[in-house]
């Protein structure tokens, strides 16, 4: 591919590779991506085999994609053009595919996907509920190209965008569209895109910087390295319309050295556009010249935060710095520096191809567009999410997550992950847009979305969600450093029983205090998921410190293992793996757990078998047990 | 820069633009606690004991003063219900870290902070993680020898590769600055570096003090401004700091000075270069600079004035009061090993040194010379008043002043070796402190004085009158006198005598109008000079110049004598004395033969 000079060559390129391109042919479509832990490798390789065994080598393309969304049902292919989804596939079950579908055209029945409620069997993508509830916009081209090929990103309307701002729009125009597309920073604080692209381009100076942030860190929340790893171009595509509105010459990609894929794949998109052009100097023939450079972050959290990773570009201690002057201002070697999200720039694109009234058209009053959430914890259906901004939790977590697993009931939804708080049952039906969730305490943030049931302990939950918060305090400043400590402090201690009155009043006012007072937004959210869980679960931590009792059964110094005598079958696993010797008993004789020497390490319950399910944990309650074993043929066996 | 308006505590303040609401706050005298900001580091942020209850837009919000520039109309509140509660919370969390720290006890005394509800920390912590030494080390020292490591609780200040334990960094100067700023004291320099920090001893002060590179000479220095000491300013030597810029201001510091040179045209010159003391630490045996308590009479002189180091003191090194003083007369002075000569001030000062000792202080003193010489009008009836005060004269000069212990009460003395010449016996006499009446020597830069003004010196080494009685002040330069000690020892009367004979001699020139010069002068015929200059190195009186254009020798004709030196010395024969010249001598000489 040679260097394409003018908008027309772009065009005539785009038009030559969707002539070439057959789409009644056979293609194997395998996320090489997340669904690599699951040995996607392994099955492309299969595949590899198989297909050159049975000689259909020209017949069959086997494409390496992004993530699919459905992390959950990892690995996952789609086979085109019908549109197939088969899903945890093993390299094993490669010769059967060959052969039923790609040879005779069948379904491989047992791959296919059982829909968790109804039990009926779906065989084709766009008709499983998961991905037929989702508006991909952001993630268009994820999972359906392959992200080291610049000609698949072309070829659907790749740097159309660009080029339509190169030759038809102003600088001036494309701050105006997408400042009227509404579009708000999808790093969490949701900033109106448009307004801080003004507020750069007014700044006084030369010489300034563009930064993408791809230091996702917030646990769980996989939607930016997605769309790194799955579709590089697009977040380029946005850079250099950014810098085409703002007047940079220099970006910056940072991105986590954690994650090396997102690293390879946007390294080889660098290279890829710099190679035809599309980077460098007088891009398209205009007067733009932008280049990109590739910041690896060391993977500290607080470098998420845009002030703090400045610091980390320019070689120092990613810490943050107080506000003024923001970056706008003074950012990147003091000089002025627009910083976007990677799904900010995402979005780039379809606003200028679609207008910004078609972008303004989706999502809510205050809060526009799609958004991607990475749906995790306790629901059927864990992965990738993009959705309209506005509807309702409910939605996303029953009808695209498909409701809570095992039957069990559903307890709240942490939102915007550590920095965020919790949705409960109560407001399931609440929209999903900045501003209601504001209202609520809880946060849009980077757009995690943890799902609890009946089993997760609320106290807990804050106590996990804090102690990654403290672990990653930068510790410069005060309320954040040994504030956060001497929170996590007080919540170890109520999950351990050892919580006094008081303790909820202290937390309050220290979570008001950090919040008032820190000096980043890592100091001033970290109490969130405290103050939320509070909020709503208020008798859980009453429970806790008044009755040292853990309603969901989580908190092990407040728990007790005891062994059901209608249970037991005296099979001595328990027995055998409790490394305290607390468990007495024998064969075929019911067994005894002695809470003397019981150091509830939960061993016996995670051995147990389940067709027995003999042991129970409880908090506050005591469970009727004997005094000394006996044969287990002398119990009554309970249902 | 424009002006803006604000308001700060219902008061009006104006601040210029770009400046922080701290600083507006100082600048209208209202106080806002802080442990992170110093004026000359970039705002940190990371105490958050400056913040502030702002309204602007109409929206009210808390931020840190130490970085939220100033604006047009801003609404500041530096003690509202909100920003004291906030600022309570911070000090109760720093009071937990480091709860025996006096500047955040003082600071939860202030905001009635009693106990911390929180646990309390390790109780010798000291360190506040201000962060001002790192900053300070890395933005004005240029050194980055310390930085904070770790994170959250763990976070501390540490020199890299702590973990080695290597501490001999070739990048800390051992400056001290970090330890210089830190709030709490938490910073020692052995924490840091192996390196002795070298402190710099002040001149005035006679090394007995330290001084900051910089200082003001002396208390009443004229002009009484500071000076920056170029060798040991870290700006200077490593183009960094410049803080003193940032403390200033009215902005008087100018790093781009430069020394000056201002030519004076003058008809007369009156040299009064003074002298240096004796250095005593070439008599080994007296133990100066060896020993300690041994010192110089000037640095007795500078211990003993209300403005000195230790106010007035009279103090052992140690810090104690001595208990008994010894006095040496004649160092460097009356000795064929060193001076010949009597310096003759110094009988004198060590009674006054008698005097103000026993003024100050319950010691005995004692006095070893060789012989009392109180010359001068009331000198011996200060004498008898010192033998009455029981100052003790011994007579005999000491052989020794040594810290051996010959006996227990010697133990942790010095002991003072000496003859007793009036009972004829060797004895010794242990005492606290022993000060050496040191002579009065020529200054170290005399002979490039003399050489520049043309003035012969004595077999002493002091610039040498043109006569001793006829003419003490003139030299045998016109227009050129001496007075003071630079002619030689002499005391504060009569060297203002000597002052006040040249000054007249001057003035008598000056009044005159009219200079008289010799009416036989040399002339030099230039048709036959060959510029070689000989001349002008056997003229006596500096009277010859070189003219570099015409490359020949021109005789001042006001200041040559018409000595005839330069005549007889001219291998060209191109120099005449007027009036004289080798043909009319020649023919007088012819005249008178005949």
């Amino acid at each position: 591919m040679g260097k394409i000079r003018t908008a027309d060559e772009l065009d005539s390129l785009r038009q030559s590779i969707i002539e070439k391109l057959d789409p009644n042919k056979t293609c194997v479509r395998i996320c090489m991506t997340g669904c690599r832990a699951y040995g996607a490798e392994e099955i492309r390789d299969a595949f590899d085999e198989e297909i050159k065994r049975k000689g259909l080598e020209d017949k069959v393309e086997i494409r390496e994609t992004g993530c699919h969304g459905f992390c959950a049902r990892a690995p996952v292919v789609v086979i085109d053009p019908q549109d197939i989804f088969y899903q945890q596939i093993t390299a094993d079950d490669v010769v059967d595919i060959v052969d039923k579908t790609l040879i005779e055209g069948d379904i491989v029945d047992r791959l296919v996907y059982v829909d968790p409620v109804t039990g009926g069997k779906i065989p084709f993508a766009h008709d499983v509920p998961f991905y037929k509830e989702q508006t991909k916009n952001v993630l268009r081209n994820c999972g359906i190209i392959d992200p080291t090929n610049i000609s698949h990103y072309i070829a659907r309307d790749g740097y159309a965008a660009l080029s339509k701002v190169l030759t038809n729009m102003t600088p001036e125009q494309v701050i105006e569209a997408v400042e009227r597309s509404g579009l708000r920073g999808r790093g969490g604080a949701g900033f109106p895109t448009g307004r801080k692209w003004r507020l750069a381009r007014a700044a006084a100076g030369d010489t300034k910087y563009l930064v993408c942030n791809g230091d996702e860190g917030d646990p769980g929340a996989f939607m930016d390295r997605a769309v790194l790893e799955g579709d590089p171009h697009s977040v380029l595509e946005g850079m250099l319309i950014a810098a085409y509105a703002i007047g940079t010459k220099v970006g910056y990609v940072y991105v986590r050295a954690e994650y090396p894929i997102a690293v390879e794949h946007i390294k080889i998109a660098i290279s890829q556009a710099e190679e035809v052009g599309l980077l460098g100097k007088n891009i398209l023939g205009s007067k733009l010249s932008f280049e990109i450079r590739i910041k690896e972050g060391a993977g500290a959290f607080v470098c998420g935060e845009e002030t703090a990773l400045l610091m980390s570009i320019e070689g120092k201690r990613g810490m943050p710095r107080p506000r003024p002057p923001f970056p706008s201002e003074s950012g990147l070697w003091g000089k002025p520096t627009n910083n976007n999200n990677v799904e900010t720039y995402a979005n780039i694109t379809s606003i200028i191809l679609n207008g910004a009234d078609w972008y303004s058209r989706i999502g809510t009053e205050t809060s526009k567009g799609t958004k991607i959430f990475a749906l995790a914890g306790k629901t059927n259906n864990t992965g990738l999410v993009e959705v309209p901004i506005g509807i309702p939790v409910r939605k996303a977590i029953f009808d695209i997550g498909g409701g809570i697993p095992d039957g069990r009931k559903f307890k709240a939804v942490q939102m915007g992950g550590p920095s965020g708080g919790c949705v409960p049952e109560a407001h399931l039906d609440l929209p999903i847009d900045y501003g209601s969730l504001e209202a609520i305490g809880s946060i849009m943030g980077s757009g995690g979305m943890i799902v609890m049931d009946e089993t997760t302990c609320a106290v807990d939950i804050a106590r996990y969600f804090l102690s990654f918060t403290q672990s990653e305090s930068c510790g410069k400043c005060t309320p954040c450093r040994f504030g956060s400590k001497v929170m996590l402090d007080t919540l170890t201690r109520i999950t351990q029983g050892q919580g006094v009155e008081g303790d909820l009043e202290l937390l309050e006012s220290l979570a008001q205090q950090i919040k008032d007072t820190s000096l980043c937004q890592l100091g001033s959210t970290c109490p969130n998921p405290v103050l939320s869980t509070i909020k709503y679960f208020r008798d859980e931590y009453e429970a806790h410190i008044k009755e040292k009792r853990c309603p969901a059964a989580v908190c092990d110094a407040l728990c007790s293992y005891y062994i059901l005598p209608d249970k037991c079958q005296g099979c001595m696993i328990c027995l055998r793996a409790c490394p305290s010797e607390a468990i007495e008993g024998g064969k075929r004789m019911v067994h005894i757990i002695n809470q003397g020497k019981c150091i509830k390490c939960g061993t016996c319950l995670s051995v147990c078998p389940a067709r027995f399910s003999a042991v129970a944990k409880v908090s506050g309650e005591h469970v009727p047990t004997l005094e000394e074993p006996i044969p287990v043929s002398t119990v009554t066996k309970g249902g | 820069m424009s002006e803006v308006t604000l308001e700060i505590d219902g008061k009006e303040v104006k601040a210029e633009e770009g400046t922080t609401v701290l600083e507006a706050a100082k600048g209208a005298g209202i106080d806002i606690p802080t442990l992170c900001y110093h004026p000359a580091l970039s705002p940190f942020g990371s105490c958050r004991l400056c913040m502030v209850e702002i309204t602007s837009k109409g929206r009210k919000r808390l931020v840190t003063s130490c970085n939220y520039p100033v604006e047009e109309g801003l609404v500041v509140a530096t003690k509202s219900p909100d920003v004291i509660e906030v600022r309570k919370g911070i000090i109760e969390l720093l009071l937990a870290r480091c709860p025996n720290v006096e500047l955040i006890q003082n600071l939860a005394k202030e905001y009635g902070v009693e106990e911390p509800p929180y646990k309390p920390g390790d109780e010798d912590e000291k360190c506040i993680l201000c962060g001002l030494c790192a900053r300070m080390c890395e933005e004005r020292m240029g050194a980055s020898v310390i930085n904070f490591v770790d994170r959250g609780v763990d976070r501390r200040v540490e020199t890299p590769f702590q973990g080695t334990g290597d501490k001999d960094l070739d990048v800390c100067r051992a400056c001290g600055a970090c330890a210089f700023v830190c709030p709490t004291g938490a910073i020692t320099l052995e924490d840091i570096t192996g390196k002795t920090p070298e402190p710099i001893l002040s001149e005035f002060d006679e090394g007995l003090a330290t001084r900051a590179p910089v200082y003001v000479p002396f208390a009443q220095a004229v002009p009484n401004v500071p000076v920056i000491d170029k060798e040991q300013c870290v700006h200077f030597t490593t183009g960094k700091c410049k803080t003193c810029e940032e403390f200033c201001a009215p902005r008087a510091i100018d790093f781009e000075q430069e020394d000056e040179v201002i030519e004076v045209e003058v008809g007369n010159i009156i040299v009064a270069t003074g002298f240096d003391l004796f250095d005593p630490s070439v008599i080994q045996q007296y133990g100066y600079g060896r020993l300690d308590n041994v010192l110089t009479s000037l640095e007795f002189e500078r211990m003993v004035n209300s403005a000195g180091p230790t106010e007035g003191h009279i103090v052992l090194k140690d810090g104690s009061e001595p208990g008994s003083i010894g006095l040496i007369h004649c160092v460097g002075s009356r000795d064929e090993q060193y001076h010949e000569y009597c310096s003759r001030v110094c009988c004198m000062y060590s009674m006054k040194f008698a005097h103000l000792i026993k003024e100050h202080t319950s010691a005995d003193v004692y006095e070893f010379y060789i012989d009392i010489r109180s010359f001068g009008k009331g000198y011996e009836e200060f004498y008898n008043r010192m033998l009455e005060e029981g100052t003790v004269f011994i007579r005999g000069k000491p052989a020794e002043v040594t810290n051996i212990a010959e006996t227990p009460e010697e133990e942790g003395k010095l002991i003072v070796q000496f003859e007793d010449t009036l009972v004829g016996r060797q004895r010794r006499l242990p005492v606290d402190m022993v000060v050496l009446s040191c002579g009065l020597e020529p200054s170290r830069d005399v002979e490039e004085v003399a050489r520049l003004f043309n003035i012969s010196r004595s077999a002493d080494g002091f610039f040498l009158e043109k006569h001793p009685k006829l003419d003490p002040v003139a030299t045998m330069t016109d227009g050129i006198f001496i007075a003071g000690c630079c002619q030689g020892p002499k005391d504060i009367p009569d060297t203002v005598a000597q002052a006040s004979a040249a000054a007249a001699e001057a003035l008598s020139m000056i009044s005159r109008g009219t200079v008289e010069i010799e009416a036989a002068t040399a002339v030099i015929d230039e048709s036959l000079c060959t510029g070689c200059q000989l001349c002008k190195i056997l003229c006596p009186y500096s009277a010859i110049s070189f003219d570099e254009e015409k490359r020949v020798c021109r005789v001042n004709e006001a200041l040559c004598k018409g000595c005839g030196v330069c005549v007889g010395g001219c291998p060209s024969d191109a120099i005449n004395l007027s009036h004289y010249t080798n043909e009319q001598i020649l023919a007088q000489m012819e005249g008178a033969l005949s």
